[in-house]
């Protein structure tokens, strides 16, 4: 052999030797596809810190690479919401997390996703007639009941109530307003002068609920079951406290001045980082450690009020919001 | 130049063919690549049947209304309403085969495909019939409709997700023995109405007469062509191609909603005008629209699978729609002064 060819397979000895070292130090990696409902609601964007914070923290526990890839679409639509499906199966993701928009709609393309290998889980809205593996999220009926409940005690028992009620096809929505009107039914002096659906941005919210009381003065109560008008802060001047209660779902840093102000003297929490950060948990508990993973894990409610604002305000700010206001981290 | 490849590479529809090839090529050679869980084998990110016939389903549904809305642009008007008449067409089949309940699978297919498209046509009638009665721009006519037929679906399904019979899915989603989650029925229907649209616009004499009065309604009315009547038809025609969308769409998806094809009229008006149809009126073409479609539906593909901010999607497609209509009045322009000079 001639020393060109002594040289040639030296040099592919260390190139066979090089490419089974990195073989050997790959990391795994697990791209986990993050489809909630729209990208420009804040829960949703807290919802993916809590996943890319538990991506990291599993990746260094496990050794492994874990990926969130959000595809999110930019405004609610459960028909873009399937063809995301579709987009991250073919680019190969491992799983999906995601909260449906309207679940008729994404049913065909989860059962899809399953039969090709990809398990999907739910968080927030569900879709329980698919092939979803588990769903995370509160008793939407139950967190409805508990709305209505808490803002009957504000109100003494007696009262005009408004509910507010975000997108009429997702049917989380649906439930928790039918259970706000469930309670309302135990409460006699209590009137729901009815339910208003609009389009889940803040602005719509706060525009729906002046176009309501506009129409219906003698409103004295609203059941929200998401927060979205309080993330605007056109409410804290149209709304007086001594007029108006509202309880709403949902406790974000720009809604904390309601519960300051008295205008919102409860919100119930939903621990949105939570979503991203347990879904990520259970979806490397079923690929990853190969665990049996229970078919619906639920979320509580966190209430908040004046008495642990500072609290949940610290609370929110470990979450990683960065737009908590400075007065609510420093009291008690 | 053989007098072939000269037709074929003078033709409207090559630029945006090369850049949809163009953009195909990019997103072949970055998009990456995964190993296929049930095969074990590499595959690309994009190169693949299921992310090609994946792109072509969700195109069209665009595509299909575009062929439509692209007759009324030639016109010279514009239909705003077709996203509302999806989802009326949908909703209102939906609830009726909910409430007749056919043992049948051929019978609810057939009726549900009667009640959406006849749905379709009714309403591009109406638009039609207004746009002619009321001697109203069809921008305010069909605006008004827009709201109107969306709010007739909103109080007559209740808001409500309404399921579709599986009949209607086995059909829009037959994989004619392939793999299982291939199923090329959307784009095989968005590639026959383009062809029909084709046809009739560019060979039949109801479709030339639709050139001519976008082209100079004046000049039509002299000439002795019916414009009213004409017009009618058009409008009927964006609303019965909007029926045909929403048949395949929700059969697709397997339910309908009121919510259902928001905003889509924009972008069935962007495909068209990508296409080269002139707002203006006298231009355009059903093959272009349907191009338009898959280049606008390729666009946000290459946001996502290039790993782009998906937040810039809006910019980027309006960034592209507004560079595709100056590209083309350029070459409008330069065309012109070619002949000019000739």
């Amino acid at each position: 052999m001639n020393r060109l060819g002594k040289v040639f397979i030296a040099l592919g000895c260390v190139a066979a030797l090089a490419v089974a070292s990195s073989f050997a130090q790959a990391k795994k990696t697990i791209k986990i596809a993050l489809i909630a409902k729209s990208s420009t609601n804040p829960v949703f964007l807290s919802a993916r810190t809590g996943a890319e914070a538990a991506a990291k923290e599993l990746s260094a526990k496990y050794n492994i690479d874990i990926v969130i890839d959000w595809r999110t679409p930019p405004t609610e639509d459960g028909q873009v919401q399937a063809q995301r499906i579709a987009q991250a199966v073919n680019e190969g993701d491992d799983a999906i997390i995601m909260s449906c928009s309207d679940a008729a709609k994404v049913n065909g393309a989860i059962n899809d996703a399953a039969a090709r290998g990809v398990p999907v889980m739910t968080f927030d809205s569900d879709a329980p007639q698919s092939k979803r593996f588990a769903f995370y999220g509160v008793d939407d009926v139950g967190s409805g009941e508990q709305v209505m409940s808490e803002l009957a005690k504000q109100l003494g028992g007696n009262g005009k109530v408004a509910i507010l009620a975000g997108n009429q096809n997702a049917p989380n929505l649906r439930k928790r307003a039918d259970g706000v009107r469930k309670e309302a039914a135990k409460y006699p002096g209590i009137q729901i002068v009815g339910t208003f659906y609009h389009i889940e941005t803040p602005q719509d919210g706060a525009a729906e609920v002046v176009r309501v009381m506009n129409a219906y003065p003698d409103i004295t109560g609203w059941a929200m079951i998401g927060g979205w008008p309080l993330f605007t802060k056109t409410l804290l001047t149209d709304l007086d406290p001594a007029k108006v209660k509202v309880v709403a779902v949902d406790a974000l840093p720009a809604e904390l001045p309601y519960v300051e102000k008295g205008i919102a003297p409860v919100l119930l929490a939903q621990p949105t980082y939570m979503w991203g950060h347990v879904c990520v948990e259970k979806v490397i508990d079923k690929v990853y450690l190969k665990k049996d993973v229970p078919t619906i894990t639920r979320m509580e409610l966190v209430r908040v009020t004046k008495e642990n604002l500072g609290t949940w305000a610290r609370q929110l700010k470990e979450w990683g919001f960065a737009d908590v206001p400075e007065e609510y981290l420093k009291l008690p | 130049m053989h007098p072939t490849i000269r037709r074929v590479f003078n033709a409207q529809q090559s630029g945006l063919i090369l850049v949809i090839l163009l953009l195909g090529a990019i997103l072949t050679i970055f998009a990456g690549s995964h190993v296929d869980r049930m095969t074990g084998r590499s595959v690309n990110n994009f190169l693949n049947f299921y992310t090609l016939t994946q792109t072509a389903t969700d195109a069209s549904f665009f595509a299909i209304m575009a062929v439509g809305a692209t007759m009324v642009i030639i016109s010279g008007g514009i239909d705003l309403s077709v996203g509302s008449i999806y989802a009326l067409a949908g909703t209102t089949m939906a609830m009726a085969l909910r409430s007749w309940q056919f043992s049948n699978p051929f019978v609810t297919v057939l009726a549900a495909l009667i009640l959406c498209l006849g749905i379709g046509l009714l309403c591009g009638l109406a638009n039609g019939v207004m746009v002619v009665g009321l001697r109203v721009h069809p921008f305010i006519i069909t605006l008004g409709t827009m709201w109107v037929f969306r709010g007739i679906a909103f109080v007559t399904s209740k808001a409500e997700s309404i399921l579709v019979p599986d009949a209607l899915t086995n059909v829009v989603k037959t994989t004619f023995g392939s793999d299982s989650a291939l199923y090329p029925v959307p784009m095989l229907v968005m590639i026959l109405v383009t062809a029909l649209g084709a046809i009739y616009l560019s060979r039949t004499v109801m479709g030339r007469h639709i050139y001519a009065i976008g082209g100079n309604a004046e000049a039509s009315r002299y000439s002795g062509l019916r414009l009213g009547r004409i017009l009618i038809g058009v409008y009927a025609l964006s609303g019965l191609t909007a029926g045909i969308a929403a048949y395949v769409g929700i059969s697709y998806y397997g339910s309908a909603t009121c919510g259902d094809a928001t905003g889509y009229e924009l972008y069935v008006i962007a495909s068209a005008v990508v296409g080269g149809a002139s707002l203006s009126g006298g231009k355009g073409s059903a093959i272009n629209a349907m191009l338009g479609a898959i280049l606008i539906v390729l666009i946000r593909q290459a946001i996502r699978q290039l790993h782009f901010d998906q937040n810039y999607e809006w910019i980027i497609i309006g960034s592209a729609i507004v560079i595709a209509v100056v590209l083309d009045q350029l070459n409008a322009r330069l065309t012109l002064k070619r002949l000019t000079k000739g």
